[in-house]
């Protein structure tokens, strides 16, 4: 029953992944995204990893996500000619690259797949209460990643400060009358 | 669940190669960000992939619970890079009114 559910997962992470990349519209683009988050939160839980799983929930399914749709709605990217011109395949180098990674990689998954697949790993060898136990990974992280861990704090307050410096507008920076750059303020006196 | 480790990391590998198509093929910058999302999710995957096998094994002295502490690092690490690339996402759209990455050449030698 759960390896059922594990490969109907599965294919909804790829059906969505692909549904990521094919979409004309960003909107969908991200809701598609969305879909795979909550696949591989699935993915997560059933694999034993309960904590990673509501993790995976909270912060991208749930921050990113809004961050994103955030940013789709504040731009108005909705459907406007001109989208169809910007969200068109670009040329064929890249193209071929791609072709030529993706083919690579997915070659690599079959391999994978096919020829190692022997061993079967059954969760219910892994810890009652999953891997990642609270106690666990609270022990790790502040004892052994101790560094890194402040690190992350760091680069958080770094992503903050430029975040806002990047969405200040600069002083002496060309704008057109009345135009505050926020679609919502065009033409709206300053 | 009794799948092979192998079958976690064949979709962690396929899901990666649709993030590089997208990274490489698409030209709207928002959607290249949710690409590249997608690739941090399949390197995610191999992590607790890794970190189940790991745990399954019972390996004396192994340390599972890496490999969940390490999907959480990397989980901080795409939220900062997804304030950051949207915060640059809405300044070159104040700046060109497009999100299409082919318009912003000013840099181009």
């Amino acid at each position: 029953m759960a390896e059922l559910l594990f490969y109907l997962l599965s294919l909804g992470a790829i059906g969505f992944g692909i549904g990521v990349i094919r979409t004309h519209m960003p909107l969908y683009s991200v809701l598609s995204l969305l879909g795979t988050f909550f696949c591989l939160a699935g993915i997560y839980l059933l694999a034993g990893f309960p904590f990673l799983a509501a993790t995976q929930l909270l912060v991208y399914a749930g921050a990113i996500m809004v961050l994103f749709l955030f940013v789709i709605m504040l731009l108005n990217l909705g459907d406007r000619d001109e989208l169809n011109r910007q969200t068109g395949v670009a040329l064929s180098g890249p193209r071929l690259a791609a072709a030529g990674i993706c083919a690579g990689l997915l070659g690599l998954a079959g391999l994978i797949a096919a020829g190692w697949g022997g061993k079967v790993t059954p969760t219910e060898a892994v810890a009652a209460g999953g891997v990642d136990r609270l106690n666990d990974i609270a022990e790790v992280l502040f004892g052994r990643y101790m560094l890194p861990f402040e690190a992350a704090s760091l680069l958080l307050l770094a992503t903050m400060v430029g975040v806002m410096s990047l969405a200040k507008r600069q002083r002496g920076e060309e704008t057109e009358a009345g135009d505050t750059g926020w679609p919502w303020h065009k033409g709206v006196e300053q | 669940m009794n799948v092979p480790t192998e079958h976690l990391l064949a979709l962690a590998s396929i899901l990666f190669a649709l993030g590089v198509a997208g990274f490489l093929v698409r030209r709207n910058v928002i959607i290249v960000l949710a690409s590249v999302e997608l690739m941090l999710n399949a390197a995610n995957l191999c992590f607790l992939a890794g970190s189940r096998a790991w745990a399954a094994e019972g390996a004396a002295g192994g340390h599972p619970i890496q490999g969940p502490v390490f999907a959480l690092f990397v989980i901080l690490v795409a939220a900062a890079e997804a304030a950051i690339g949207l915060a640059l996402i809405i300044a070159i759209y104040r700046l060109k009114r497009t999100t299409a990455l082919d318009a912003t050449r000013d840099l181009e030698g």
